[in-house]
């Protein structure tokens, strides 16, 4: 191994160990070993408390039916924008993706108004006769509601694994099953269906593990009989009641049988070994009535996925909205509120402060991992490569958990100054997605050209700087964008760490408005208005410079 | 088994003619080959057959029976892939199974024959590897397998070979061979390889830019090509420019730079005083004296390779290629003047402007 690459290594080792391996080492020993013996008390509490057990339970079913009716709106969505040609495909394809440009918790504030006992939908739908009593979404339906938001939340990043997926099958082996005499239903069960596993595989994990781990959503629907919630109470309460520690376990536990459960299930083979050859796929011109089925089909779930923004954009705009479907007056109050208002203010400073530092450093490291990578494999670097992915499956929550319990008797305690790990949370939690996109550009760039400009003399460090940086820049960039934006939407570890109303980012500053008697909902509304203008400036830019590889950063 | 008729088939895609007004009528039990370079049009032609695109003009026939409004699942036609296409998610018995299944083949049946299919291409003993498992020639078989085990009608063949190395794609084509033997079945089968068409087919269709330029036994594309293209198409040739003096039943006499010859008449040549090139294989130029055509030339280079040596001489301004078979003797020298003759049979007289493919 070469001097350079230890010194990475070293430094990505300390990095990832004192934000990632230590908290979840401490929470281990914390739940297993309380008072330095061996012992599973707290987990046969955990067991015995019908509310944390139920809790567990709900989660994981809340989870479970997420994952699959996300699979069920995203197959047919990838299966017509992959093999089907239809006006507007690209301006459409980019709709579907709109969802992803705000926290969903955001989208339940307005979603409450909507969904209300006395709210627009059941309005709605008792007018159209479907309804004869109004139904609470928001109470004993509030299950529903919740998996409502996550489905509409996360079906593009199911979407955009199960639509690279199916393009990656190799057209003549279904024509090779046509020629059999297979057509139709058939065909796309025997064939299409498990070759595109793979991606819906991984669409599956993140969508799973997202919904059975997402804080924000339950906790604006008051839904707290899900296990999210139960550890974030615990949080407050750590030294007296030490079952948090356990949940913790718990849910990363379950997460992780999940995981390997679901690979055994779909036996994961590498598919995409076998040569490719033969004919492109093409994409299929059907008649004006399926045109107008597929737009039709698309719209219909853009519009459907556009309802909370909608509704946060309304709740934002409105001065009074009781008994109708749409407010009965408007007025801009809310948004000077929100721009003038103490807490907005140091929300939108702070969570640009901690997103720049957090990009920061996933670029240094992100550039600096994919470099030695691809270039310098060495004995144990898929160890590496494993452990940068790691916080892939770590949830935010569990993340952010393990530091408080792990840094609070420490300098870094967040009772304190939560800044440097809120920081390192961020950084750890998008440093994936900032590997990927340079790992990306590392395998474009033909390493003789490096070659090339160290033959002419350049050192490494300064080939590296004078021609593979320069190529790979668009990756770079856009992958950084993303880390901010994303760092920007972060809401569990941001709720959980952020406990000086002086240090809370925009997530935290909503949840607080939020409680607040009166104006809260509508200046927070305002706010997640702003944040949704501002992530999606920042998404566009990311996607003109990244293009067609932008939905890559997004795949499993 | 059925004969597949192709009457009169066009094909276009956007501004490309891939298939322009091409007939052919496939016997049963026939081993049909497309040959021709990439681009020609052949694959077209076969994935028409199959079912996976609609001739835009012209139809196509089994037997009788015209498929234009028959869908490609029903057509019981099988198709060997260039690539395979073997499942990779399915071992190589579920694979082989697939089409029977499809056609409701009761499952103790469906075994016997899915082992009898393995048994036949030699591959009973890795039923239940993966296709990841496999060698490129293992796969072959397999795919062979899955398409005979069906009964189709007809055999269709997409350049099965290309994607192995030299030595097994030697002996595959002896097993395909075989196996067509063996069944008997209707197979048309696509390549650019003029060695595979010549040592495997019952008749050839050579093809260029979407055309078919001459149809016929291995033996008599070779020896009596119908124009220029299909002439330098399949094996090397030399053209010799000339006109044509006279006509002598089967037989013309041309004028050239290198004197005059006798040859056969390649097509209905009869004008005496049209242009015509004179074709000889290297093959057929032999050094030394007699035969019924002879000429001096200079030897120019020779490369021997053991069982050949591969000539070029120089007559008249021409560079003409000759072979000569278990050279014993070594060649005379570069610049030394030679006798070369061949005989009238192994020449022939095709019209100057026959270019075939460039009209």
């Amino acid at each position: 191994m070469r001097r350079s690459t230890i010194i990475v290594v070293a430094v990505v080792l300390a990095f990832l160990g004192a934000f990632l391996v230590y908290p979840m080492v401490y929470v281990f020993r914390a739940a297993f070993f309380p008072g330095g013996e061996f012992s599973l008390a707290f987990f046969s509490n955990i067991a015995a408390n019908p509310v944390t057990r139920y809790a567990i339970g709900n989660s994981f079913l809340l989870a479970t039916v997420s994952t699959l009716l996300t699979a069920a709106l995203a197959i047919p969505l990838a299966f017509v924008s992959v093999r089907y040609r239809f006006p507007a495909k690209g301006i459409l394809g980019g709709l579907l993706l709109v969802p992803m440009i705000m926290p969903p918790f955001v989208g339940a504030i307005g979603m409450r108004q909507f969904l209300a006992r006395f709210g627009s939908l059941n309005i709605l739908l008792m007018n159209a006769g479907i309804i004869s009593s109004r139904v609470d979404w928001l109470g004993a339906s509030r299950f529903w509601g919740v998996v409502i938001m996550e489905v509409l939340h996360l079906y593009p990043i199911m979407y955009l694994n199960v639509a690279a997926a199916l393009a990656n099958v190799d057209p003549t082996l279904e024509e090779a099953a046509v020629n059999m005499g297979s057509s139709g239903w058939r065909l796309f069960r025997r064939i299409t269906l498990p070759l595109m596993l793979p991606g819906l595989f991984a669409g599956s994990v993140i969508v799973f593990i997202w919904a059975f781990t997402d804080l924000g959503t339950p906790l604006v629907f008051e839904y707290r009989r899900v296990i999210p919630v139960q550890i974030f109470d615990r949080v407050t309460e750590l030294s007296d009641n030490p079952e948090g520690y356990a949940l913790v376990v718990v849910v990363l536990a379950l997460t992780l049988i999940t995981f390997i459960a679901g690979k055994r299930m779909f036996g994961m083979k590498g598919f995409e070994t076998l040569g490719k050859g033969g004919a492109a796929a093409t994409e299929k011109s059907p008649g004006p009535l399926g045109k107008l089925l597929i737009v039709g089909f698309i719209l219909g779930v853009v519009g459907l996925a556009c309802l909370p923004h909608l509704a946060v954009v309304l709740t934002s705009l409105s001065d009074k909205w009781f008994m109708t479907v749409l407010p009965e007056s408007y007025t801009l109050d809310y948004y000077h509120a929100a721009l003038g208002h103490k807490l907005t203010f140091d929300g939108i400073r702070n969570s640009i402060f901690f997103s720049s530092m957090s990009t920061v450093v996933d670029v240094l490291l992100g550039v600096a991992i994919a470099y030695v990578l691809v270039r310098r494999r060495f004995l144990g670097s898929d160890l590496l490569d494993a452990l940068v992915m790691l916080p892939l499956a770590v949830p935010g929550l569990v993340l952010a958990f393990g530091y408080v319990a792990a840094f609070s008797p420490t300098f870094l305690n967040p009772r304190e100054n939560p800044v440097p790990l809120l920081v390192a949370a961020y950084a750890i939690r998008r440093l994936p997605y900032m590997v990927r996109a340079a790992y990306a550009g590392f395998q474009q760039i033909n390493v003789t050209l490096e070659e090339a400009a160290v033959n002419l003399g350049s050192s490494t460090l300064r080939s590296l700087r004078r021609v593979t940086l320069p190529l790979i820049s668009a990756n770079l960039i856009g992958g950084g964008i993303l880390a901010f934006a994303f760092a920007m939407l972060e809401v569990s570890d941001s709720l959980v760490l952020a406990m000086k109303e002086r240090f809370f980012p925009i997530t935290k500053a909503i949840y607080q408005l939020l409680g607040r008697i009166g104006d809260g909902p509508y200046i927070a509304s305002a706010l997640g208005v702003w944040a949704m203008v501002f992530l999606a400036l920042s998404l566009m830019t990311a996607g003109v410079l990244l293009g067609r590889r932008m939905g890559q950063l997004f795949r499993v | 088994m059925v004969g597949i008729v192709i009457a009169n088939v066009s094909k276009r895609f956007g501004q490309t003619v891939a298939v322009d007004g091409v007939s052919l009528r496939i016997e049963r039990g026939e081993l049909f080959f497309l040959l021709g370079p990439s681009g020609c049009g052949k694959t077209t032609i076969l994935r028409m057959v199959a079912g996976f695109c609609e001739p835009d003009e012209g139809e196509i026939l089994f037997d009788d029976r015209p498929m234009g409004a028959v869908p490609a699942h029903r057509r019981n036609t099988a198709l060997v892939f260039q690539n395979y296409a073997l499942w990779p998610h399915m071992n190589v018995a579920a694979n082989v199974a697939y089409g029977l299944e499809e056609r409701k083949v009761p499952k103790g049946d469906r075994t016997r024959l899915v082992a009898r299919a393995l048994e036949r291409v030699r591959m009973g003993e890795l039923a239940h590897r993966m296709p990841n498992e496999l060698s490129g020639g293992q796969q072959q078989r397999v795919a062979l397998a899955r398409a005979l085990v069906i009964e189709p009608d007809a055999v269709l063949l997409d350049e099965p070979l290309s994607n192995l190395d030299a030595q097994l794609r030697l002996e595959m084509r002896h097993e395909i061979r075989r196996i067509h033997d063996e069944t008997g079945i209707t197979m048309l089968y696509v390549t650019h390889d003029q060695k595979e068409a010549l040592s495997m087919a019952d008749r050839v269709a050579v093809m260029s830019i979407g055309r078919v330029e001459q149809i016929g036994d291995p033996r008599s594309i070779y020896r009596t090509p119908a124009n220029r293209f299909v002439a330098s198409f399949i094996g090397e040739t030399n053209l010799i420019a000339g006109t044509l003096v006279s006509v002598e039943g089967e037989y013309g006499c041309v004028r050239t730079a290198l004197g005059e010859f006798r040859a056969r008449l390649g097509s209905a040549l009869t004008t005496p005083g049209s242009k015509v090139e004179c074709m000889v294989r290297p093959e057929c130029l032999h050094l030394g004296q007699g035969g019924d055509n002879a000429f001096r030339a200079t030897l120019a280079s020779s490369v021997y390779l053991g069982e050949v040596e591969q000539l070029v001489v120089e007559a008249g301004g021409l560079e003409l290629r000759a072979v000569t078979a278990n050279p014993s003797a070594s060649a005379p020298g570069g610049g030394a003047t030679v006798d070369v003759h061949f005989a009238s049979d192994d020449a022939i007289v095709l019209p100057a402007q026959s270019e075939g493919g460039s009209r």
